[in-house]
């Protein structure tokens, strides 16, 4: 497969049928066709192609507030992660711990555990009958449990931080690795305190890696599905819940492709932008 | 993410300035913090399958292998579908991601090759419900329906783990390495050769970590299989849901650590057959 980099060889490729081939046979059945049929069923009224559903899907009060839900979760969760997930790099970076090393090893292998699994598991430790509960309760000597805040808006942040923090520390620890240390200490002989070096130097030079773990940390948050499931589908009606229930409980297709769509819409705005912000940077990612 | 050097390396650099951050006790409380977040979850999952009872206590009581003694046949058949798909799953995922790399190799700037590599990717920003729902729209009835059968469910898995297998393979196609593939091609090895000879013992370790990520993300994938599969084509992440759903949590705990247990496995015995390659000198 290689090619020699004359600019003769270069124009004819013995391959360029390839990509075509991986085009319509792999990808077109896979991602194609399907997000095609997905769109077109959207679209399709009784009487031909039509807009009216998502006009109906706009002014439902309901929609609105499915939507407005999910919206305000994505806010507070991804912000939240990402503030954690900086802070907790520049922790790893700067100020190496006993055991820090395996924490960061740990937090590699966390990308790979199941979503559904952390909000279980949080049931456990937060959910009230959960360890921390009971133990506040017989530490203050409470009559009840004091802890109820799992299964809703709390709980699912909750669950998102602590999932989706880790996302943003590989980035964030790749772009202060390519920090000049030499900037710092610098900055810090001419007498700038701390807050005054990680404003004015550290971020600055630290922000590809940043922007690109935040961002990439919003578009995760808005597709998570599992721990909306287990802790948000009793007291919160939120999108992608919307989507499933329509399509497996009332086998309702085509009002559930209108939601797809618009959450599709949303989800690849967001991918587009972290794809954009992550090419540009050398060491960037796909 | 896997373009960057592991996490490990990032964080063993040794000059470091002293910066005057919160002190000993501040740290050890940061510390802390981590590991209850995001340690203590994990060991969670694993302790409650081992307790007798794990409601209105702090600590878990009566440890014991009851759940684990008395999971059920679906229990079972859930294991066998889960392992079945992850590896089904992981090996095409390899395979295609592999070919989408060096498909595309030196061209994803612009053109045709710019369009494949985006649409491969695009599955990375679909959320899971609606690729699953996709993929049931397209083939839940003729003329191709697929509704009856695993193959859906391998289908969306497919197309969900695609991006970070091509992702691995492409990140192995570093430039040195292909001088010696043109090396070989110019002293007259035919494309098939330079392919077993060269270029796949080159990516060794990212197919590697591309069947184990592969694996791993099949095995614990929810939103899209919950959302196509065929009935007793159930994944333990199903039935986990379920059981959780129900309130039967400590059974849902034993499946849940032996679905870890499996892709730990699975991690450990690519790694480990590697190592034996290379110490017979392959």
């Amino acid at each position: 497969m290689s090619r020699s980099s004359s600019p003769d060889a270069r124009r004819r490729r013995p391959m360029a049928w390839q990509p075509w081939l991986l085009l319509v046979a792999v990808l077109g059945p896979l991602v194609i066709y399907p997000l095609a049929r997905l769109l077109l069923l959207s679209l399709s009224g009784p009487h031909g192609p039509t807009l009216d559903v998502y006009l109906q899907f706009f002014r439902n009060p309901d929609m609105r507030n499915v939507l407005v839900s999910t919206l305000g979760l994505l806010a507070v969760s991804a912000s939240l992660a990402a503030l954690l997930g900086v802070a907790l790099a520049s922790l790893l970076f700067f100020r190496p711990f006993p055991g820090s090393h395996l924490l960061t090893r740990f937090l590699e292998l966390f990308v790979a555990f199941p979503s559904f699994l952390v909000a279980f598991a949080l049931i456990f430790i937060y959910g009230s009958q959960g360890a921390l509960s009971i133990a506040l309760q017989q530490l203050l000597h409470l009559q009840n449990a004091p802890l109820d805040f799992l299964f809703g808006f709390g709980g699912v942040v909750l669950a998102e931080v602590v999932f989706y923090a880790p996302v943003v520390v590989r980035p964030t620890l790749a772009s202060l690795a390519l920090l000049d240390l030499r900037l710092v200490e610098a900055a810090q002989s001419l007498g700038a305190n701390r807050w005054r070096v990680a404003r004015k130097v550290v971020l600055p030079l630290a922000w590809p890696g940043i922007a690109a773990g935040t961002l990439l940390c919003f578009l995760l948050t808005l597709n998570e599905f599992g721990i909306l499931l287990v802790l948000g589908s009793a007291r919160l009606e939120t999108l992608p819940v919307a989507i499933y229930s329509a399509a497996t409980v009332d086998l309702d297709l085509p009002s559930a492709s209108v939601g797809a769509v618009v959450m599709l819409a949303m989800s690849l705005s967001l991918f587009a932008l972290y794809r954009k912000l992550s090419q540009r940077q050398p060491g960037g990612m796909h | 993410m896997d373009r960057f050097p592991p996490l490990a390396v990032l964080t063993e650099r040794s000059s470091r300035p002293r910066a005057a951050w919160p002190g000993r006790l501040g740290l050890a409380l940061a510390a802390l913090l981590g590991c209850w977040l995001f340690v203590v979850p994990v060991v969670v999952v694993a302790l409650s399958s081992l307790a007798t009872h794990w409601s209105g206590t702090i600590l878990p009581e009566g440890l014991g292998l009851q759940w684990f003694r008395r999971l059920g046949d679906s229990d079972w058949q859930a294991l066998y579908t889960s392992l079945e798909v992850g590896a089904v799953v992981a090996t095409l995922g390899t395979v295609l991601g592999i070919w989408l790399a060096l498909a595309l190799e030196g061209r994803t700037r612009r053109g045709l090759g710019a369009v494949v590599d985006t649409v491969a990717m695009l599955p990375n920003g679909v959320p899971s419900v609606v690729l699953g729902l996709a993929v049931l729209i397209a083939y839940h009835k003729p003329p191709v329906d697929l509704s009856g059968s695993s193959l859906i469910v391998i289908m969306v898995q497919l197309a969900l783990v695609l991006p970070f297998c091509y992702r691995s393979a492409a990140a192995a196609l570093r430039p040195e390495l292909k001088i010696l593939r043109e090396a070989a091609q110019s002293l007259g090895a035919p494309p098939a050769m330079v392919l077993w000879r060269v270029v796949l013992p080159q990516m060794r370790p990212a197919i590697r970590a591309s069947l184990a990520l592969g694996f791993a993300l099949s095995l614990g994938e929810l939103g899209a299989t919950l959302t196509v599969y065929p009935p007793g084509f159930a994944t333990v992440p199903i039935v986990v849901i379920g059981e959780v759903a129900r309130g039967y949590y400590l059974p849902a705990s034993a499946l849940s650590l032996l679905l870890l247990l499996l892709s730990l496995v699975a991690l450990l015995a690519i790694a480990a057959r590697d190592r034996n390659a290379d110490a017979r000198g392959r």
